[in-house]
């Protein structure tokens, strides 16, 4: 359960993604006017760059706010506009600023290069830095309550790990980061993933809203539960909305939550408790809507009604939730000493990922119980296997001890290494490491030579030596463990070295840690068997974000705990990328915000793979008309073979949105017809890339595939039969390309037999095309019209005139079958078909066999191969011992003739196979002599048994050979 | 056995329809000097007759002893080997073969195996050394590649092997090869000869024939004798004896491609394109080969359409069959010449009709 489970929810977390990727451009261009207000830092810079200078606006703003307060405080209407982008405020701030107060911009701008010197030039003291900075503005705002509210919201987000000390009082003030609520996330987010998989609508106007762009953080401090379907937006799209905004999402109605979303679907357990606590409902409409007026209203004017819910909001409260707040980050900080700040600027070189790791076992994240068993493992190795010495086999007790290794497995950055060294560090074991950078190739069998440089003969020389140090007894003094690191990564260059290891794990008198990322990797396939495998799981996002605060804390980085939930699921479980990133992070920022992380970790989001279907599904989506051009690109190249089937599948069932007024649907064919010369192109690309191996053209192919029907006709999907799913189909190309295939050997099958015949020359194309339908006449129309026994009898003559086999009779029948026709057999009596093919066996006892492939040979159900076909001839000359000679001779002979060399060493391969093979050849040719020998009467009669004996037998001979050969 | 087998010429003196051809052939090989041929005209016309009754002028009577091989080649083509399946049919002085069979491989079939069979010289039974004869048919389908490494195999191995290429179409043949050539046109014989042909069979077979019905049969058959002596076959199996209105049966997939047709002039919907994707899809998977299938679609739709478009769907017609020849996926191909034909005459009758 645990995997599928998992699986499920990595298939949600791509949505979630996608999400991300639609939501994309909305702060970005709010970024833009930001800075386009500002003439500071010129549009087209980096994300990251934007993101540091929204930051330093966001200061700036808070010194200014220091000084409107003083000099100006009429300008602030109402403490509400902290719900404001900081960036957007400070616009409009200047906007109505400008004519009165250029003075004090200057004195402001001043304030700014200040900090901006200090931020730039001492990155590494950045957390000393930030605090410092945080005191001047406290202590400059600390008289007004106003100003601490700014400041308030800053610190919000930061604190919401804290939260237990927070006071839980009124409103808003602790709802988002009770400990409750954290754990109904988490359902939350598996909820979206698996339990209710399959089971949800989709949204019955999904793709068709425009999902509005709103103030970064105007939802900050709400909480809402998604219930039921919404109208436009999936599930994870509104949690993104939200999350994006702010809010918090979570996954069961409680006292915190402040509005239930939902747009139907009232009735369920959710509304039925939402009603009883009093909860506000809110239909998504409803959510656009308050995201839109934070979002267009804001900015010109600060309208007090603008946020109803904001309002509620006291000062006197934020005051005090920061004030716990900073004690409490002071208490965090006194609390571990090792990561204060002193040893941040102490320390600074090292990357987090070192600094961080984990000292003691108890510090892993997650996988608690494997660690616990790899210590009990380690433990009891020595007990188990060296203490009982030779009789290694007597002591099986313990399970854990069974093994002699244990094989750790598990993806990157789950901290196996790690547990792997401080287990055996706790344990006193000095653990040698031996990894992918070793060369680990298969050790010389003769350890005699030394070490010699080998790093494999050194690995044997370690675990034979500890067996001496183990008879010298001397057990505690050099207790070792081997860390085989990465062994899924022995390659080519470790030639060898699994099987090497397996012989060391055998022979080894130390423990042995193996560790891996991919257990099911075929080359570890034997080692399995000999290890104890103890696969670690990826730590959950909260687990991950826990430590993530800490860490962030530690490093005096301000991150609202949403932000680094976000992280965690982004670097999906891997707790190294996360610090790294955030390392990164906090480079250019000391407070990171949600934004910041989706855009920092949109590009690493990439590598992970989506599915084809949902790479067609945003091509397609109402909201693709947004996206880039090198998203387009990426998506369809998600999966360059199947993503172009995809859309040529499904293109016709998209209602364009790009065409607003179409009454007779000719635009809309239109579309259609561009569409499919496009997709035509894009095969007439594929065909260069293909065959003359142009790859270079792979983005055009892209483009002319995927991505010019997808924007022409990108809309809301409609289904185009009855009871046919509104889900994009499966590409049916490939069915009915590998049905075409099959067809035409069958075909194929048929034509040889035609031509076998010698009746017949006609090309396959012909027959297909011309001859099918009077050969399927001439098989089905006797039975319906002719008495039973004479309409078998004109049949099979008719069928073994031509060579057709009963297969090939079916042939015929599938290959003019056609959706809507009847069945030319449908009103043959069951009685006439099984005469028919009781004929059909009788009569090809008799008849000639000309194909290969339609003498039964002993022993073998079906033909050798089918279509090696030659002509068997009767002959007279049955006598059966000069058979085997003159065949082989003719063969060969044969063979020289039209196939030249490379087959002429085939010709002596297969007389030397057939003279060592004479008895089994003997045996075909027994079986065939009765065939012969009855259709040579049978051939007497006829006109054409004219032909030399000496021929035929050849030909017979090459038959009967092919057929050996083919046997063997 | 089914008529057009049993009624097809076996020497050049037997031959009706193209005596004239026949006869200089006929001279061409006792002459002993017989150039590379390129027959070329449509299909039923008896090119392949005419091929095969040549080459038993050329060998006598051995050149019936034909045996059919299917078998692997194993090419090596620089870094890795292919499997070729190809079908043959030789005798001891001709080996007949379909190149294009292989699709985009087909080069190797011409530069590997035919290479192969060309250097191999036969030897008479009496010593005296021949030439040997290979029939390659469709030509015109091999690729541009192959037909280049084909030019070289004639000229290199001309002094004993001879080369008789086949096709439809002369123009799909490179001049570099056509020049090599003496190249013959067989024409499609005349809806009178077609006549005289069956009026010949029908005698033979001692069938009564309604005044009218060979001639309808002969004018239904598109100047291909083959179809008009099969399409006579089938009229016998299904209803004898003949009446003179009796409705000649088309090909079951003909049939079909003018259901596909009307549906298209019905209605023109994204709806409707689906369907006639699905029906496209098993024409296909029927191995109806798709410039076939597009060719005859253009037919049917003609025949309803008004005046005034046909122009323009020719041409977007011939245009979305050269780039399915570039291509390789026929059905997008006929599906977006489909779509395209939709667009333009819904347009047209909306304007026209409103």
């Amino acid at each position: 359960m645990g995997d599928i489970r998992k699986w499920f929810m990595k298939a949600h977390d791509k949505d979630n993604g996608s999400g991300s990727k639609k939501a994309k451009p909305a702060p970005s261009s709010l970024e833009k006017s930001a800075s386009a207000g500002k003439t500071g830092p010129s549009g087209g810079e980096s994300a990251g760059r934007q993101i540091t200078s929204k930051y330093f606006a966001s200061e700036k703003q808070e010194a200014k706010d220091a000084e409107e307060t003083e000099v100006l405080p009429i300008i602030r209407k109402s403490p509400r506009d902290t719900k404001e982008s900081p960036a957007k405020r400070k616009f409009q701030k200047y906007n109505e600023e400008s004519p009165k107060a250029s003075p004090l911009k200057k004195s402001n701008k001043v304030d700014d290069n200040d900090d901006d010197a200090v931020l730039s030039s001492s990155k590494k003291n950045m957390s000393e830095v930030t605090p410092n900075k945080k005191l001047k503005s406290g202590s400059g705002k600390g008289i007004t309550q106003k100003p601490v509210e700014i400041e308030a919201s800053d610190d919000e987000e930061t604190k919401g790990t804290d939260s237990s000390l927070k006071p839980s009082g009124r409103g808003r003030g602790g709802k988002g980061s009770s400990a409750a609520t954290i754990g109904g996330r988490g359902r939350g987010g598996g909820r979206g993933g698996f339990m209710n998989f399959g089971e949800r609508k989709d949204p019955p106007h999904k793709g068709e809203k425009e999902v509005p762009e709103g103030a970064p953080d105007c939802l900050a401090g709400l909480t809402f539960v998604i219930s039921g379907t919404l109208d436009s937006l999936e599930r994870e799209e509104a949690e993104d909305l939200i999350k994006r905004h702010g809010g918090r999402v979570t996954g069961s109605v409680s006292k915190k939550t402040n509005y239930l979303l939902c747009d139907e679907d009232i009735g369920g357990r959710k509304s039925s408790k939402a009603k009883e606590l009093g909860t506000g409902f809110l239909t998504e409409d409803g959510l656009f809507d308050m995201i839109r007026a934070s979002g267009k209203k804001a900015p010109p004017r600060q309208d007090p009604k603008k946020s109803v819910v904001k309002s509620e909001e006291s000062p006197t409260k934020k005051n005090f939730q920061k004030v716990q707040a900073k004690s409490h980050k002071d208490l965090a900080a006194g609390a571990s000493p090792a990561k204060q700040k002193s040893g941040t600027a102490e320390f600074s070189n090292l990357t987090w990922t070192e600094k961080y790791r984990p000292k003691v076992p108890n510090d892993i994240i997650g996988n608690q119980s494997l660690v616990k068993q790899l210590h009990d493992w380690l433990a009891h190795w020595n007990e188990n296997f060296l203490d009982v010495g030779s009789k290694k086999k007597v002591k099986k007790a313990s399970d854990s001890g069974a093994k002699k290794a244990v094989l750790l497995c598990g993806g990157p950055g789950i901290g196996k290494t790690t547990s792997a060294k401080l287990v055996s560090q706790m344990l006193g074991f000095e653990a040698i490491e031996v990894n992918a950078s070793d060369n680990r190739g298969k050790s010389d069998a003769k350890i005699q030579k030394g070490i010699g440089g080998s790093n494999a003969n050194s690995i044997k020389e370690l675990i034979s030596n500890e067996s001496l140090h183990f008879k010298m007894n001397q057990p505690k003094h050099h207790k070792t463990v081997l860390i085989m690191d990465e062994v899924d990564g022995m390659s080519a260059g470790d030639r060898g070295g699994v099987a090497d290891l397996i012989a060391s794990i055998k022979m080894s008198k130390i423990p042995i840690i193996c560790i891996c990322n991919d257990r099911y990797s075929q080359k570890l396939k034997s080692l399995v068997n000999y290890c104890l495998i103890l696969s670690f799981r990826k730590p959950t996002k909260q687990q991950m974000a826990k430590r993530l605060v800490q860490v962030a804390n530690a490093e005096g980085l301000q991150v609202n705990e949403i932000a680094l939930e976000e992280l965690a699921e982004r670097v999906n479980g891997d707790m190294r990328m996360a610090l790294n990133q955030l390392q990164y992070l906090s480079l250019s920022m000391s407070v990171i915000k949600y934004d910041d992380i989706r855009q920092r970790l949109l590009s690493s989001k990439k590598d992970e793979d989506i599915s084809p279907f949902t790479a067609v599904d945003k091509l397609f989506g109402f909201n693709s008309g947004k996206l880039r051009m090198d998203e387009r690109i990426d998506l369809s190249m998600s999966d360059l073979d199947l993503v172009p089937l995809l859309i040529q599948e499904n293109y016709i069932n998209y209602r364009p949105s790009a065409v607003s007024k179409d009454d007779t649907g000719i635009k809309r064919m239109d579309l259609i017809a561009r569409a499919a010369e496009s997709i035509a192109d894009g095969d007439i690309i594929n065909v260069q890339i293909r065959r003359h191996r142009q790859w270079q053209l792979s983005q055009s192919s892209c483009v002319a595939s995927c991505i010019i029907p997808a924007s022409l006709l990108h809309g809301q999907r409609e289904t185009l039969e009855q009871y046919e799913r509104n889900f994009n189909r499966f590409g049916a190309w490939l069915g009915k390309n590998s049905t075409f295939g099959k067809n035409m050997r069958l075909l194929e099958d048929l034509h040889v037999h035609i031509l076998a015949s010698r009746e017949s020359c006609s090309g396959r194309e012909h027959l297909r095309v011309e001859n099918l339908t009077l050969f399927l006449k001439r098989l089905t129309e006797p039975l319906h019209t002719l008495p039973k026994d004479e309409a078998v009898k004109t049949v099979v003559e008719f069928m073994s005139l031509y060579s057709i086999s009963q297969e090939d009779f079916d042939t015929v029948l599938e290959l003019s079958k056609f959706q809507g026709r009847k069945n030319p057999l449908d009103g043959v009596a069951p009685a006439v078909k099984a005469a028919l093919t009781k004929a059909y066996k009788e009569a090809s006892k008799t008849h000639m066999v000309r194909a290969a492939d339609l003498i039964a040979l002993p022993g073998m159900k079906k033909a050798p191969k089918k279509r090696i076909a030659a002509i068997l001839e009767p002959t007279e000359d049955t006598v059966e011992g000069a058979g085997g000679e003159t065949l082989v001779e003719s063969d060969d002979e044969n063979s020289v003739d039209n196939e030249g060399e490379e087959n002429s060493t085939n010709g002596q391969k297969l007389q030397l196979e057939l003279q060592s093979l004479n008895k089994k050849g003997m045996q075909v040719q027994l079986d065939l002599k009765g065939v012969e020998d009855s259709s040579a009467k049978k051939s007497g009669g006829r006109g054409k048994g004219g032909r030399t004996s000496q021929a035929s037998e050849k030909k017979g001979g090459r038959g009967s050979g092919s057929a050996t050969k083919r046997k063997r | 056995m089914l008529w057009v087998d049993k009624y097809r010429p076996k020497t050049l003196d037997q031959i009706t329809v193209h005596q004239d051809v026949a006869q200089n052939l006929k001279k061409l090989v006792n002459e002993q000097d017989c150039p590379h041929l390129l027959f070329y005209g449509p299909s039923g016309s008896g090119k392949k007759t005419l091929v095969m009754a040549l080459i038993r002028q050329m060998f006598g009577p051995s050149a019936d002893k034909v045996k059919v091989e299917n078998k692997t080649w194993k090419v090596d083509a620089g870094t890795r080997t292919i499997d070729i399946e190809l079908t043959t049919l030789s005798s001891a002085n001709h080996v007949e073969l379909t190149p294009s069979d292989a699709g985009f491989q087909d080069r190797y079939i011409v530069q590997e195996i035919i290479k192969e069979m060309a250097k191999n010289r036969p030897i008479d039974s009496k010593g005296k050394r021949g030439h040997k004869v290979l029939v390659l048919n469709d030509v015109d389908k091999l690729s541009r590649e192959a037909q280049h490494s084909l030019r070289r195999t004639m000229e290199k191995y001309s002094s004993y092997c001879r080369l008789i290429l086949c096709c439809n179409s002369s123009s799909r043949v490179t001049e570099a090869i056509r020049s090599r050539c003496l190249n013959v046109r067989i024409n499609g014989p005349t809806e009178e000869q077609i006549f005289k042909v069956l009026e010949y069979i029908g005698k033979k077979e001692g069938l009564q024939l309604p005044s009218g019905f060979a001639s309808r049969i002969a004018e239904k058959s598109n100047r291909s004798l083959r179809r008009a002596i099969l399409s006579f076959e089938t009229c016998r199996v299904q209803q004898y004896p003949f009446v003179s209105n009796q409705a000649i049966p088309p090909m079951d997939w003909e049939e079909y491609i003018t259901e596909i047709a009307s549906e298209i002039m019905k209605e023109q919907s994204p709806k409707r394109l689906f369907q006639v994707r699905g029906k496209l899809y098993e024409l296909l998977v029927n191995c109806i080969p798709p410039e076939i299938i597009l060719k005859r679609l253009l037919y049917e739709l003609l025949k309803k359409l008004d005046a005034e478009l046909k122009h323009e769907v020719c041409h977007w017609a011939a245009y979305y069959e050269h780039r399915m020849r570039l291509g390789q996926k026929a059905i997008f191909h006929i599906e977006a010449f489909v779509a395209k034909f939709m667009s333009i005459y819904k347009t047209f009758l909306i304007s026209t009709f409103g």
